[in-house]
């Protein structure tokens, strides 16, 4: 019975460990420790199953599991390899259960929605403002003015009032800002600044204006155009 | 096939060892650097009224940096605090929370504030101003000016709605040496008022923010930041540390013993089943 070589369960526990920890993330997400755990010892049930499906290849599975820890007729280092096993065993039950146990020394967890959704009124709205050199020049007029302190002159997050800042000014040339959403979504930003975020998005914590307070619609939508040229990035669009 | 048989003890410990490892990985976890206060349990007296007592040597320092403050009007672009250093100690009654900034010269309008969230409720760091779908809380503010020589407690919730309380809670100090501020606030961990004061639980993390005032004269003979005119952080967290906690050291023996005993029981079963 072949199955019951216990070198190709390892080998196949050990590939799939690697496949999900390393493989994997080469082409989406990186897996979380927690499920990769959850696949790796869903893997070593249906080995378990799959060894123990007729009591000839239960033995040929177990027979060797028994026999190590049993330490019948063992000597070297296959001796020190059991003693090892039974030593650390414990020590690592009782670690386990520390971890598990001990308070908690770190602050609460946050899971910040950077760009949680918008209210109703703020989706699908299209600049109103005619894209023209003129109408861009002072757009970025309006930013240098209003926005670069904190989003910067280059467009970067990294203006001279940004350093006290979290979370921090968002940069606009990162392609994970601007670049990935609508027009509309960054009016509703900028009119209504940190305040207006919903729970998600923490309000509480960010530094953004209420900028409806300072500034007519018609320069916010001057100022989406100059950040867009400035931080050379294109609004996302449904088409 | 001989070389398989020989290698087969082997790969359990492959096994296991690639199981525990999964089991101990989602535990282990990284600090960031300074984004929390944490004031040790001190057996003894506080420095409650001295920035400068060697108590505070033993103390960790954090360190936040600061922002001009520019989320709303009067703005300012500059500031001179770029950053402010803190530390905590309590005793278990009272907590005394000593922060330090660099300012080149000495000036009575020289000033520094701390701000906690009190409770549950959220509140913006900014006076704890209104927020379009959160309901917030208000903000317990912590002031101290150089020439007045005292703390203030005061309460806000929305701009322009700072208010100093009836009942003072907040005693401390500031001393000026070698063109470094350094002020202790002291006050005690819980008081009878929770709905205007911050509560503060040994164990727990409490949100903390920390603005400071340049009181130096400008041109006009105005100080030259004052008001809305500061430096400022956003929020942070402050934690009084508990009491040490050995139950973790208990649990992990018990486990280990139980563990061993399990161990035990298998392989004296195994041993016998092979012998029969």
């Amino acid at each position: 019975m072949k199955g019951g070589s216990l070198l190709k369960p390892a080998i196949l526990i050990v590939g799939i460990y690697l496949f999900l920890k390393f493989a994997l993330p080469l082409f989406t997400a990186p897996l979380p420790a927690s499920l990769i755990f959850l696949y790796v010892a869903l893997t070593a049930t249906g080995i378990v199953i799959f060894a123990t499906l007729s009591g000839q290849s239960t033995e040929a599975f177990f027979g060797p599991i028994t026999r190590f820890l049993s330490g019948e007729g063992q000597a070297g280092a296959m001796k020190m390899a059991r003693l090892l096993v039974l030593v650390l065993f414990p020590l690592l039950v009782g670690w386990q259960t520390y971890s598990s146990t001990a308070p908690s020394e770190q602050p609460p967890a946050e899971n910040r929605t950077i760009h949680p959704a918008p209210p109703g009124e703020f989706v699908g709205l299209s600049n109103p403002i005619p894209n023209t050199p003129e109408n861009v020049m002072a757009g970025k007029g309006l930013y240098a003015a209003f926005c670069s302190p904190c989003h910067g002159g280059n467009f970067d997050g990294k203006g001279p009032a940004s350093r006290g800042f979290n979370p921090p000014p968002a940069n606009f040339s990162d392609p994970t800002t601007i670049a990935m959403l609508q027009e509309s979504y960054l009016f509703w930003r900028i009119k209504k600044g940190g305040v207006g975020l919903s729970i998600e998005g923490m309000p509480w914590k960010s530094a953004m204006p209420r900028w409806e307070v300072e500034l007519k619609d018609e320069q916010i939508w001057k100022i989406i155009m100059g950040e867009y040229d400035g931080a050379h990035q294109k609004p996302r669009t449904w088409e | 096939m001989k070389m398989l048989v020989r290698l087969k003890p082997w790969s359990i410990g492959i096994i296991g060892a690639f199981l525990v490892g999964g089991l101990l990985a989602p535990q282990a976890g990284w600090a960031q650097e300074s984004v929390s206060v944490r004031a040790g349990l001190v057996k003894g007296s506080l420095p409650a009224d001295d920035p400068t007592a060697a108590a505070w040597n033993g103390a960790p320092a954090s360190e936040f940096p600061l922002s001009p403050q520019v989320h709303w009007p009067n703005r300012i672009l500059e500031v001179t605090a770029q950053s402010v250093k803190v530390r905590g100690l309590h005793d278990g009654q009272q907590v005394s929370i000593l922060i330090e900034w660099a300012d080149p010269t000495e000036d009575p309008d020289d000033a520094a504030a701390l701000e906690f969230m009190i409770g549950d409720k959220k509140a913006h760091f900014a006076h704890g101003q209104p927020m379009a779908q959160v309901e917030g809380g208000p903000v317990n503010i912590w002031f101290w000016k150089n020439k007045d020589a005292k703390i203030l407690d005061m309460n806000a919730k929305g701009f322009g709605t700072l208010k100093s309380q009836d009942q003072q809670d907040v005693k401390g100090k500031g001393v000026y040496q070698n063109g470094t501020w350094k002020v202790v606030f002291t006050r005690a961990l819980s008081t009878a008022d929770a709905v205007n004061d911050t509560q503060i639980k040994p164990g727990d993390f409490i949100n903390i923010a920390f603005a400071i005032w340049d009181g130096k004269k400008d041109a006009f003979g105005d100080p030259k930041e004052k008001g809305s005119q500061k430096a400022v952080s956003s929020w942070w967290y402050f934690r009084a540390e508990p009491p040490p906690d050995y139950s973790g050291y208990f649990y992990a023996a018990l486990a280990v013993g139980l563990a061993a005993g399990f161990q035990f029981v298998v392989i004296r079963k195994l041993k016998k089943g092979a012998s029969t």
